[in-house]
């Protein structure tokens, strides 16, 4: 990322923000509430313009437009929504099924995730945890190069937590790089090789 | 149970197939039927077309009959050309907020994030939207046309043409601006230029009446001459927007969603405050920062009079929105002089409400009113001074074209729409618990009814005052 700057009228939330990311490496976004973490994260995966700078992808510039970039990228933010009438698994099904798989890893993410007993189940009758388990899940049923979590500990129960610092690893080791803000220290510790301070009081 | 996509694996799949997949998974779930949807479809036509008809009726009855025809023809017609011109500004303002393309957050979250073929997935939707404008201007110039008295065949499909040809060119305008956003500066400029263009009109108009000047009309006629610009115009910007459709990037579906969200919210609760919020939230973080002042300390009113002062200083877009509420009444003073007094206090009502953000602020939140502490009386009070200068002001400035006097009248006149403004920002959340009742339009909650009069209603009373004592 070179130079990224996003302002609401004249707040400047992040100011000429550059880092890099190698393949196989974690880096944590970490800074006060009002930092522009969520920003930053939204600005990487194309929810949200920059006013300036640009997000590149093994040297070249990626746009959000670009099948290639959406390719590559998974993400989990805080925004999710959520078809009210498809199921857990025909979400996930979806998912497998628009980034060209068969959806053959669907039920063993299911599985992995714990959603076994709501794989079935709308939207509406999963709990918080739950939801945010789908949202997860959403990430590892497709193909990914570059994962982006918005605080994916979450609403996640001390097992879950457990697992996404397991898998955070995996992820690595498969060398997909992983951008992540947190505000679990212990989370950080576990799985993170580079720390990405954000916000005046970081 | 789920059906198998025909895909292969890593490869991308079709946007088509994809969409007809996720069609026939949500259908199976889905206990309303196409039947049930038609059914929705017919009712809301059939209420549209009878209500929309008989508005349509009514104002071609009253600019027909005596009262209505008081104003000069020229006036008339070039007050139509800025109304016009505003609506067109507004119209496209309102394309640029929403997107005009828009995609459901679920979609967003599952589908467009995906390497799915970006105008693959918007096609069927942009071609609706292009199919809806083209009808929907049609007919809106057709109703336009009607409505101010046009009965020959030729003008009234002159009318058709310009408002389908515009209705188009905007849309699909609109769609290439959304694929790129390096030009959102020239259409935020349009905007205000279309705006700008129907106030100098309407004010041209206004001080050539008042000064006994008389403005000629057109030698063409416009509506056919616009059409026959449009169309051409149409098939480049629809041409223009079908290439820009791979470059509609998720940030701009993403925020039309918001708005289109709050705005069926809106409109199916006939809760206005579900998109007055967001706007408010939205014009409030497009100015980011301020510069924070301290208040001078002359005691707890003067205080809330004081941040109330600053809100509109801070956005001064009210203000903007009051001085055209203003031009428009002197506009309507000079084009239909027998609805001025009924004007005067609707648009007086209307301009006040601009004006009276920190009332509705704290007639609807308790939390905030536990906050400032004191009792709910003295901060309704304190937050009515600002609303209620305005008030005095409006009637000061717009005497000289409604009454040769000042009178009681006015006295009761002014007091009202202070009263009536107070009522309106002081509404009580919405409770959607409480008994129906049934209505041509169907069951409605009697609290809801309560909610949407609460304000009005005084209005009401005060144009019966105005027409039997003004």
């Amino acid at each position: 990322m070179r130079g990224l700057t996003r302002r609401f009228g004249k707040l400047a939330v992040l100011e000429d923000v550059s880092f890099g990311l190698p393949e196989g490496r974690l880096a944590v976004v970490v800074g006060p509430n009002g930092s522009g973490k969520t920003t930053l994260l939204r600005c990487v995966v194309g929810a949200d313009r920059p006013d300036e700078g640009e997000v590149l992808v093994r040297g070249r510039r990626c746009y959000e437009t670009d099948p290639e970039t959406r390719a590559l990228l998974a993400a989990a933010l805080d925004d999710i929504g959520f078809f009210p009438d498809l199921s857990v698994a025909e979400h996930l099904e979806l998912v497998a099924y628009a980034h060209g798989g068969a959806g053959a890893t669907v039920a063993e993410v299911i599985a992995e995730l714990g959603l076994e007993r709501a794989r079935d189940q709308l939207p509406a009758t999963l709990s918080s945890g739950q939801r945010r388990r789908l949202a997860l899940a959403s990430c590892f049923v497709r193909p990914r190069r570059l994962l982006v979590l918005d605080e994916p500990e979450q609403r996640l129960d001390a097992r879950g937590r457990e697992w996404l610092a397991d898998r955070l690893l995996r992820e690595k080791a498969e060398g997909t790089a992983v951008l992540m803000a947190t505000h679990d220290a212990e989370l950080a510790a576990a799985v993170a090789d580079d720390r990405i301070e954000i916000g005046a009081a970081a | 149970m789920t059906t198998e996509l025909d895909v292969r694996p890593g490869g991308r799949p079709d946007a088509r197939r994809l969409r007809g997949w996720l069609r026939r998974t949500r259908r199976r779930h889905r206990t309303a039927s196409l039947g049930d949807a038609l059914g929705d479809a017919y009712v809301l036509l059939l209420f549209t077309g009878m209500y929309g008809w008989a508005l349509i009726s009514e104002v071609r009855d009253y600019l027909g009959s005596p009262s209505g025809r008081q104003g000069d023809p020229a006036d008339r017609y070039w007050f139509g050309i800025a109304a016009a011109l505003a609506v067109a500004g507004l119209a496209w303002r309102a394309l640029r907020v929403v997107g005009p393309l828009v995609v459901a957050p679920a979609a967003q979250s599952w589908v467009v994030s995906s390497p799915v073929d970006r105008r693959g997935w918007l096609l069927p939707r942009f071609v609706a939207l292009v199919v809806a404008a083209t009808a929907g201007g049609g007919l809106f110039g057709l109703a336009a046309a009607v409505a101010t008295g046009a009965g020959a065949a030729p003008d009234l499909a002159g009318a058709t043409v310009a408002g389908a040809g515009c209705a188009t060119v905007a849309v699909a305008s609109a769609v290439v601006v959304q694929g790129s956003p390096d030009r959102a500066g020239r259409a935020r400029l349009l905007d205000r230029c279309l705006l700008g263009a129907g106030a100098v009109v309407a004010l041209a108009v206004v001080v050539a009446h008042l000064g006994g000047q008389p403005v000629p009309l057109p030698a063409v006629p416009l509506a056919w001459t616009l059409g026959l610009a449009a169309v051409p115009a149409a098939v480049v910007a629809v041409a223009a927007a079908y290439r820009a459709l791979p470059s509609v990037d998720r940030a701009s579906l993403a925020a039309g969603a918001e708005v289109a969200d709050a705005a069926a919210g809106a409109a199916l609760l006939l809760d206005p405050s579900f998109l007055t919020g967001l706007a408010e939230s939205r014009r409030w973080r497009s100015r980011g920062v301020v510069s924070s002042r301290r208040f001078r300390p002359l005691g707890r009113s003067v205080v809330l009079v004081q941040a109330e002062l600053w809100r509109t200083v801070r956005h001064p877009s009210a203000l903007v929105v009051w001085a055209a509420l203003l031009l428009t009444m002197y506009a309507v003073a000079v084009a239909l002089p027998s609805s001025a007094g009924a004007a005067q206090v609707l648009l007086g009502f209307l301009a006040v409400g601009r004006l009276a953000g920190g009332l509705r602020a704290v007639g609807r939140s308790a939390g905030l009113r536990r906050s400032l502490g004191g009792g709910d009386v003295q901060l309704y009070l304190a937050h009515l001074v600002v609303p209620a200068l305005s008030v005095l002001v409006w009637y000061a400035v717009t005497l000289p074209v409604v009454r040769p006097t000042v009178g009681v009248v006015d006295g009761v006149l002014a007091l009202g729409t202070v009263a009536a403004a107070y009522r309106a920002g002081t509404r009580p959340t919405m409770g959607y618990g409480g008994a129906t009742v049934n209505t041509p339009a169907g069951m409605i909650p009697v609290d809801l009814i309560r909610q949407v009069v609460r304000g009005p209603d005084v209005i009401g009373a005060l144009i019966l005052v105005q027409l039997f004592w003004g």
